[in-house]
Order: C-alpha cells, then structure tokens, then sequence
C-alpha cells in the first residue's frame, strides 16, 4: 500500500517539478516538451527552446536529484543497519569527505572547465576521492580481517577529519578558487545534465544490487554480530559486501551533486517509523522517500532565491532535516528510546 | 562546371582567449554578459540597448538595472539565459572554473565568447574583437583611441617624474590579499607611474603584514567594494603604524570596481592613482 503511494508519489513529483522553473511554460508545453524529448511525438507547433529547457536542463535534474536522493537514503539504512547505529549515514564512513577532496583538487588544478564524457572533469575527481577514502577506512578498520562496525566509524571519523584539513590547505592555497570550492562541498544540481545521470548511474546500479541481495543478511546483522554469527552468517564477508555496496551508492550520489546531508540520516529513521526495521521494505521505501524529498528539495533551492541565484540543494535538506531530525528524536525519546 | 567556392570568411568572425573562433552569421544584437565589464564596453560603444540580461551583482552602467537577472558569473540560469535568447555571451575568465558555465551554455546550442585581459593592450584587443562580433568595428576604434588617448596624456605628464614610488595595492582586509603582477591593477599601477610592492605573477597574492613592512610601501592604496566592505582605516591597524606610508598619511581608498575590473573605466583608475602618486606632475597642467 504505501509502496504503491510512495510510487505514484514519486513519478508523479518527477512530472510536477518539470514545471517548476525560472521561465514560464504552460503545463501543457511541459507535457508535450517532455514527450518530444522521448521521442514520442515531434514536438512541433511550440518553441523548440521549451523542449530543450524542459527536457535538457529540467528532466534530467529532476531525475538527477531523484537518483541521489533514493541512493543516499538506502545506504543511510543499509549504513544504520550494518553499522548498528542510529547516526550512521553516507558521511558516517568518509567516503562523502572523501569525494569533496577529489573534487576540490580538481577545482584546485583547474580541471573545473574541463570536459571529460561532456561534462565536468569535476564527477570523476569526486568519484576517485570517494573511493580511495573508503578503500583506507576499510584498510585501517580491519583488524585480522575482522571489520568491527565500532572501528569503522572511528576510521571513518579519522578520515574524513584529515581530508577535510587536506581541503583547508588547498582553499588557504588557492584564493581563487575558494567560492567554487565551497559552492561544490555544499551540494548542488546547478547545471547537471544527462550525463551525469548516465556517469552515476552504474555505481548506484552495482551498489543497489549488492544492498539488495544481502537484505535478508542485513537483518540478522543488526541484531548483533554474535547472533548472526550464530544464524550462520559470515558476517565478516557480508559486512564488507554491503559496506562496499552502500559506499558506491554514496559515491555514486556525491560525485555528480556535491555533498547533501541529511537525507540519509532522516529519511530511513521516518521509514522505520511507519514499516518497522525489516531492511528488505526499509530499503525500497526510503529509497522512494527519498527521491521524493530531493526532488522538492530541490524544487525549493531552484525557485526560492530571486533574479536566477540558486541556493545549493544541500542548504535546503540540511535547512529542513535539522530541525526535522531534532523532533524525531525528541519523539522517539519520549516513546522509549532509539534503537 | 561549378567549383565548390571557399566559402567567404564571415565578417563577425574573432578568436576568443580560450583559442575557439567565434563565428556569428549576422551582427549580435542580443547580448548578456557574465562579467560586469564586458557590459561597460558595450555601452562606451553606444550599444546599451543590445543588453538583454545582466548577472545579479552587474549594476553599471545604471540603465542595465532593469535588464532581468539571469543569476551570477559563475552560475548562471542556463534556463533564463535561453528564455532571453541571446546571439551572444560574453564570460570573463578570471578564474579557471569561469568555463564551467560556458561549457553548459555552450552545449545548450549558445555562442559564447570568452575574454580575460589583464592589461590595457588586451582591454583593446577585447573591445576590437567586441566590435566586431557586434559589427561596430568604427565604434571600437574610437573607443580604444580615445581610452588610449587618455593614457598617453597621463603618460606625457609623468615623463618628467624621477621616481616611481612602492605602491601595496589592498585588495582585502584582515587576510591580506594583494594584486599580483597578473592583473589589470598591476597595469595600472605601471601606467600611473608607480610599481607594485608585489611581483608574484598571479592575479591574486595572499600576504602576510611582514610581507607588506619588508617592503614598506611609499603609498598604500586600499580598494573598497564587494572583496572588501568597510576595511578598517590602515591608520587603526595594529603593526600598519610601522609603513612609511600609513606614517606620512599617504594612504589612498579606491573603488574597487574602477580599479580591479578590466574595462573602460581602468583609464579612470590610471588618472586616479597617477595624481595621487605625482601630484606635482598631474595637477599643474590640469584644464
């Protein structure tokens, strides 16, 4: 039931935020722009500039900020549960910082006007940071090839503390290059295209299936190591699986848009809420929640400032999930604790 | 038999400062700039009204105020840009990722030129090139004669000055950053007669107050604007009291937008500064 609301949700929130937009487009050009732009019909008869600005620049942010919001809020779960803590999400494990110091050296080297694949040099810089981060957490985390959730969050941590420096040196170095550097780290849609949908979509794939066949495994993994020890998991394989499954989503997600907090901290914590901890319906729902919630997220952070500025999409879910995670917790306090 | 003839060369044909021909079919009549100065250009070149949008923080000349706002330099509103149709975009390329936004109009089907001088030869090269994308070539050569025309009297003037006095160009305070030997100030620096404290070849130099008393500085100009609101007076500042400069009250406040922006009005800035630093020089011949 609600699968099937969130769904319609969903589709139906990709199709009304195409109408959102700085120039104005009767409903009707935006349907018909839309599908000019699948090739389900020429188009004609109305400004060939409208397919472009519905299709090109519109549809495929939409559809950008739905991929990464339904990736970052699954890894958040999977994150939740694999690292059995209730803070966890896609910044948890560094690999965010981790595409920010890729990014900002390629800020930082002039690789910003670049183009690789017709885009930004930019996604790729990200996508090698976030993945070199979180092939040393692991690294450090594993201890006679055991990976104990209490040392990767402290790799983790460690981490994404020394990159974070790391990208205070190249800012301090670069006067320059400063504003590009904090717009990137704060997250943003801001002229993202096919292509970048297509760039992230096959780390976010691989990550989805990897998530998706252990979903059982995860379950018993949050009971405890010992207990799923006992129920005959190999918890030291399947950890690593799905940890590495959950950070190519994240670093799927960061490299095209920046880092956006929030979404996989709250949207999972929400779906449990309503469906319980069974991780196979928690993934599914808070992926659709997620892509959702960016989607108007970034509705918002397109339409709300005037003369065509844009707040970065990453503000607006920090803006609303802060205060928004304060009242869960406070809730759920009150209800007996988070688990 | 008909031989393919080469097909005439248009006319509204230049090459930018990224090395791409930039070729219109027809004069551009509909522009936007993504960087304040190219609109000044255009409209010392009598050509305010071919200004159809402008970017948020652009304000001058003041007709353009009520041109709409696509948005910022480095990001601007690739869909309001195209909502205003414009046959031409001009971006400045101060900083390296100034091609990001080209990069997106570009492949939106947008002709964009890009430009970066930092120097008073390439001030007119850009206004040559301006002029004849727009097909107003008569127009820029006045332009750059009468700009140039300006800076030989300044420069006339100056012949008998024996000295070109330090000057330490602020262009922000407290963490101290300066124009370095790639930028227009440096160039105005030289023309009005004076020499930079500061000769890292950047656009940019970030400085340390030892730095700038190692150098003690004959003249200390600050810029006032968006880089740096309400500096504190040079006067107030710890360790400043040890510059010969700020002792003999040689200090100077400029707008930052005459004298940091690459434009028509850096001749402006040259007078400026020229009479600050020569007084003697500039001031006795003065109508």
């Amino acid at each position: 039931m609600l699968l099937v609301l969130l769904t319609l949700g969903t589709t139906v929130s990709i199709l009304a935020a195409a109408m959102f937009g700085r120039m104005e487009i009767p409903a009707l050009g935006v349907f018909k722009a839309i599908a000019a732009g699948l090739g389900l019909s020429s188009g004609s008869g109305q400004d060939p500039v409208w397919e472009k600005v519905v299709f090109n620049i519109r549809l495929s942010r939409i559809c950008l900020s739905g991929l990464v919001g339904l990736t970052l809020a699954a890894a958040g779960a999977a994150f939740q549960g694999i690292l059995r803590n209730p803070l966890a999400d896609p910044f948890t494990i560094g690999v965010s910082t981790g595409a920010a110091f890729g990014a900002s050296l390629a800020i930082f080297l002039g690789l910003g006007g670049q183009t690789y694949l017709g885009m930004g040099f930019i996604p790729l810089a990200a996508l090698a940071g976030a993945l070199a981060a979180l092939f040393t957490v692991i690294a450090l985390a594993r201890i006679n090839r055991q990976l104990r959730p209490e040392t990767m969050v402290l790799a983790g941590i460690v981490v994404a503390t020394f990159l974070a420096a790391l990208i205070s040196l190249i800012k301090s170095l670069d006067e320059e290059s400063v504003s590009s550097i904090v717009f990137w780290v704060m997250g943003s849609f801001q002229g993202r295209g096919w292509n970048h949908v297509a760039f992230a979509l096959p780390y976010m794939a691989a990550g989805l299936v990897l998530i998706g066949l252990y979903s059982r495994e995860l379950d018993l993994l949050s009971l405890g190591g010992v207990q799923a020890r006992q129920l005959g998991v190999n918890v030291d394989r399947v950890r690593l699986r799905i940890l590495i499954g959950a950070s190519l989503l994240t670093a799927g997600a960061v490299s095209v848009s920046g880092v956006i907090g929030f979404v996989g901290l709250v949207i999972p914590h929400l779906v449990r809420m309503a469906v319980g901890a069974d991780h196979r319906p928690l993934l599914i729902l808070s992926g659709l929640l997620g892509a959702v919630a960016l989607i108007w997220s970034d509705v918002a952070a397109r339409v709300l400032l005037p003369g065509g500025e844009e707040l970065p999409v990453g503000v607006v879910t920090a803006l609303l999930g802060g205060p928004f995670f304060c009242l869960l917790l406070k809730w759920r306090k009150e209800r007996g604790g988070l688990d | 038999m008909l031989l393919p003839s080469p097909a005439p060369a248009s006319a509204f044909e230049i090459v930018d400062d990224t090395g791409r021909t930039i070729r219109l079919d027809k004069p551009a009549t509909r522009i936007i700039a993504l960087y304040g100065a190219y609109n000044e250009i255009l409209a010392s070149m009598g050509m305010e009204s071919r200004i159809v949008g402008r970017t948020k923080a652009d304000v001058s000349p003041p007709s353009i105020v009520s041109r709409p706002s696509i948005g910022t330099h480095m990001r601007p509103n690739v869909e309001m840009v195209m909502g205003l149709k414009p046959d031409l975009i001009i971006q400045g390329a101060g900083r390296k990722e100034a091609m990001m936004p080209v990069n997106q109009l570009s492949k939106e089907g947008l002709t964009v030129a890009v430009f970066n001088p930092t120097s008073f030869a390439e001030i007119f090269s850009v206004i040559e090139r301006i002029g004849t994308l727009t097909g107003e070539p008569v127009e820029a050569d006045r332009l750059v004669s009468s700009l140039k025309g300006t800076l030989d009297r300044v420069k006339k003037r100056l012949a008998a000055a024996s000295t070109r006095p330090k000057l330490f160009f602020e262009v922000r305070y407290p963490d101290i950053l300066s124009a370095g030997t790639n930028s227009i100030v440096n160039d105005v620096i030289e023309h009005a007669g004076g020499s930079n404290c500061v000769s890292v070849k950047k656009k940019l130099v970030r400085m340390s107050i030892e730095t700038v008393v190692a150098c003690n500085p004959d003249f200390y100009v600050v810029q006032e604007g968006p880089m740096n609101r309400n500096p504190v007076p040079p006067g107030e500042r710890p360790h400043f009291s040890a510059l010969q400069a700020v002792r003999d009250g040689r200090v100077l406040t400029v707008d930052e937008q005459v004298f940091s922006r690459p434009g028509p009005r850096s001749v402006e800035a040259v007078e400026q500064l020229a009479t600050f630093l020569h007084p003697q020089l500039i001031s006795e011949d003065k109508p």
